[in-house]
């Protein structure tokens, strides 16, 4: 379990971190890719605090 | 059919997971039986509009061109997105029932999730039949004319976003609820469908992205959608992988089920494999883009060095399945690689579906992998060759994937056997004929520059003579793997419908009884062979294609836009 | 329960290091690439080896690589410079002739060019005769500008003569909705895309004489079909 919660975490990271790197990055007039790669990486986000739940519920 | 059991079973034989589609509830099997339903009609009615246009491009039908370009807009909408998700849809809930062996959670939330893509399926169909041709991709600069198609168009697209969101929630709830494994954590098949479940509901939000301002714009309550093409781009990324993820994920279950074996890499490693889908989604989204005006040549470069990585997941994964496969035919005696290949299972319709699914999709690797650098896009994009390649994934991997999947599961929901598996084994393997003849043409045409999306290829006499046989191989093959699909589509279908015992009885699964021994430690060398001809293969289409760009008697320079 | 997993004494093929390094074996693509100078890291470029293999598919005359080489140029400046570029070359029989030795257009375009308009396909009046045969030369190996305009459901120019071994500039509009300016090269094509009302550009040389298709290769409506132009390479 716990890994399943770091694998879901990484991934809300790098989704965040593309989605941080178009808004920042000039020249990259791309604002549907913030906003595509921002929330998705809040439902992995929220997929993480799920699977965290579920840990602490077991045990 | 037979089932396939090769090794020592212990009196508890342990479930593989398809082996659990018996344990679904009345209530759950209907529903399954719904979208299942559902997405073979999208899929038979997106065969025909296919043989349609297979007709129309190879010279065959000629109709008017408004007709043409309204049938190639429903191939796409009814084949690309309501088959595909609903079929998706339909996937992901089944094997998430199987994970928990009892009742789907939020089954209240599936049943609307399904009654909105069945809205959303009419809507769009209606549209599309009745407004001007905006393609599948409902292009609202196409539709200035005639706001309401593209309001239709998207209108429907969105309700089908929403329903399989719906439908991703309840599968999600559903493998939370399962029994856990020893370490409390989930199965690896588990946390597949979870990631898988999520990435669904982003491209739910891509598809709001991409189709909610051309409805507000359609419906008079917002301005142009002028980053629709951007935005589209960003909905076509996540689409591409996606039913690459489902493939995977149905793979990793069937092949558990085929042969009895778990794979040798462990839960674990599996997990991560799958995590990486996701990893790998955003950095390799640019390639779609390289032909756009405008975009700079930094972002370009990056582009293609980034979509380098874009089959690492599909390629582990089809490292591991092929490897569970191979072992179990090791563990079936002695003999050279044919001896071995024969021990597979290709008397059940799922293993046959499955084993060409693998084979094209390393065919379509091949190809696919020209069109991610960014120097050859001018050469192949918005060509044949696009076609040409993606068919050998959308219908070859994907489709006889899912095929592979309900030819274990219909048995099990409607309580019928399978319809004439014999003749379902076969299909398959024609329908790989008939995308290698489909294939080659399309990607020989593509090479001469034919374009995609014209049904009239002619230019009053001045396009190259040599243009026409290669798209009456797209016909004739085009015909031909549809019409072996729609054998197996109806199969499927047939089956479906419940038997006499109706619902309340569930038929077996055909699958190998799982091995409650270790197999000895063998070697999978298939695998890494494949790996080592699909480079090869890779390295022979590139070079071929950066020769024919190379001896074009033009140069040019510059994709720049103001 | 689970299936049971195999023991944990594997064969190399089936540990997890060899089955995830062989999953990156489409990286290995790379070595095509650099091998044809189409690699995006910088020290292949650096190498200089690549002369062997011929320049990259697309190599850029210096100075004029595609993006920030011009200043920003609006629809209305494109249609106003594409006016002024057909009154000058074309023939009184409607076709476009741009010989290798011509003006540099703004010579021109500033005065006396028509006024711009947004109407498609309308075409001026043609002059007299042509200017080009009496232009001045231009800077050797300087491309030449080429004002395209693609609309529902043409281009204009719709026959363009131009010359071997010259490079040209061509400035292409789509203004209603996307198009595609496609060049058909007989064995193979050169694929264009424009976007509506973005002024696209492109540096182009033709190698040998021959007869180009030129066609629209994204959909962009019912006579999308129809939608063709020709380049006479002399």
């Amino acid at each position: 379990m716990k890994l399943e919660i770091v694998l879901m975490l990484a991934v809300a990271a790098i989704w965040l971190a593309l989605a941080l790197v178009y808004a920042l990055v000039p020249g990259l007039d791309m604002p549907g890719y913030i906003r595509v790669w921002g929330i998705g990486a809040l439902v992995f986000l929220a997929l993480a605090a799920v699977l965290y739940r579920a840990r602490r519920n077991q045990t | 059919m037979s089932t396939t059991s090769t090794t020592m079973t212990s009196p508890r034989a342990p479930q593989t997971p398809l082996s659990r589609f018996a344990t679904l509830q009345t209530a759950d099997r209907l529903l399954c039986g719904v979208l299942i339903a559902l997405s073979l009609f999208a899929l038979a009615l997106g065969i025909a509009y296919g043989v349609a246009m297979a007709l129309v491009r190879s010279g065959l039908l000629a109709p008017a061109p408004d007709t043409g370009y309204r049938v190639l807009t429903l191939h796409g909408t009814t084949a690309f997105f309501y088959w595909l998700y609903t079929a998706q849809a339909a996937t992901v809930l089944l094997l998430a029932a199987a994970e928990k062996k009892g009742a789907l959670a939020l089954r209240g939330l599936a049943w609307a999730g399904t009654a909105l893509i069945a809205a959303g399926f009419v809507l769009s169909e209606l549209a599309a039949i009745a407004g001007p041709p905006l393609l599948y991709e409902a292009n609202p600069e196409l539709g200035t004319d005639d706001p309401r198609t593209v309001a239709g168009m998207t209108g429907g697209y969105l309700l089908l976003a929403a329903g399989f969101a719906l439908i991703a929630l309840s599968s999600i709830a559903t493998v939370l609820a399962t029994r856990r494994q020893a370490d409390g954590g989930l199965s690896a098949l588990g946390f597949g469908l979870l990631a898988w479940a999520g990435f669904l509901i982003v491209s739910a939000v891509a598809a709001v992205n991409a189709f909610l301002p051309g409805l507000l714009w359609a419906s008079g309550f917002g301005a142009f959608p002028h980053a629709a093409t951007t935005d589209w781009h960003i909905l076509f990324h996540n689409l591409h992988y996606l039913p690459l993820m489902a493939t995977v994920l149905v793979w990793y279950a069937l092949a558990q089920d085929l042969t009895g074996i778990s794979p040798a890499t462990g839960t674990a490693f599996s997990k991560i494999v799958f995590a990486s889908y996701l990893v790998f989604v955003p950095p390799t989204s640019l390639y779609h883009m390289f032909l756009e005006p405008g975009l700079p040549e930094s972002v370009r470069v990056a582009g293609s060095l980034l979509s380098l990585f874009v089959s690492v997941p599909t390629l582990i994964a089809f490292l591991i399945v092929v490897a569970s496969l191979e072992i179990h035919t090791r563990a079936g005696g002695e003999g050279g690689m044919r001896a071995r290949l024969r021990r597979l299972p290709w008397d059940n319709p799922a293993m046959a579906n499955m084993g060409v699914a693998i084979l094209t999709m390393l065919i379509g690797l091949a190809f696919a992998f020209v069109l991610i650098q960014e120097k050859l896009a001018p050469l192949l994009s918005d060509t044949m060759f696009v076609p040409g390649y993606f068919h050998f994934f959308a219908v070859g991997t994907v489709t006889q994937s899912f095929i592979a999947m309900l030819a274990m599961a219909v048995p099990a929901v409607s309580g019928r056997p399978l319809w004439r598996p014999r003749l379902l084994c076969v299909m398959p393997w024609i329908v790989l004929a008939g995308l290698l003849l489909f294939g080659a043409g399309g990607l020989g045409a593509g090479l001469m520059g034919v374009p995609r999306r014209v049904v009239d290829i002619g230019y009053g006499g001045e396009a190259p003579a040599i243009w026409r046989p290669f798209m009456a191989m797209v016909g004739i093959g085009g015909v031909l793997f549809a019409s072996a699909l729609a054998v197996s589509v109806f199969g499927v279908l047939r089956s479906l419908v419940p038997g006499r015992r109706g619902l309340a009885a569930a038929a077996e699964p055909h699958v190998a009884a799982a091995r409650s021994a270790a197999a000895p430690a063998a070697a999978a060398w298939t695998g890494p062979l494949a790996v080592v001809l699909l480079v090869a293969a890779m390295y022979g289409a590139t070079i071929g294609a950066f020769e024919l760009m190379q001896s074009l008697p033009v140069t040019a320079a510059g994709g720049g836009a103001h | 329960m689970e299936p049971t997993q195999l023991e944990s004494k594997q064969h190399l093929t089936t540990r997890r290091g060899f089955i995830a390094a062989f999953g990156f074996g489409g990286v290995a693509l790379y070595g095509a690439w650099a091998a044809y100078g189409a690699s995006p890291l910088p020290f292949t470029h650096a190498s200089g080896g690549h002369a062997a293999h011929g320049t990259a598919p697309a190599k850029a005359p210096a100075g004029h690589s595609g993006h920030g080489a011009d200043p920003l140029m609006t629809p209305d400046e494109f249609l106003r410079r594409h006016e002024a570029f057909l009154a000058r070359f074309r023939t009184p029989d409607g076709r476009v002739v741009v010989p290798a030795a011509a003006a540099p257009e703004d010579a021109h375009a500033d005065h006396g060019a028509p006024q711009p308009h947004a109407t498609h396909g309308t075409p001026t009046p043609p002059p007299a005769q042509s200017h080009a045969e009496h232009a001045p030369q231009p800077a050797d190996g300087e491309p030449l500008d080429i004002y395209l305009h693609a609309f529902r459901f043409g281009f204009t120019p719709d026959e363009m003569h131009l010359r071997a071994g010259q490079p040209y500039r061509f400035r292409m509009l789509a203004s209603d909705v996307s198009h595609g300016a496609s060049l058909q090269l007989g064995h193979a094509s050169r694929i264009v895309r424009l976007r509506a009302n973005v002024v696209s550009e492109q540096t182009i040389t033709f190698h040998r004489p021959g007869r180009v298709l030129v066609y629209c290769t994204v959909f962009c409506g019912p006579a999308h079909d129809a939608m063709s132009g020709r380049i006479v390479v002399a």
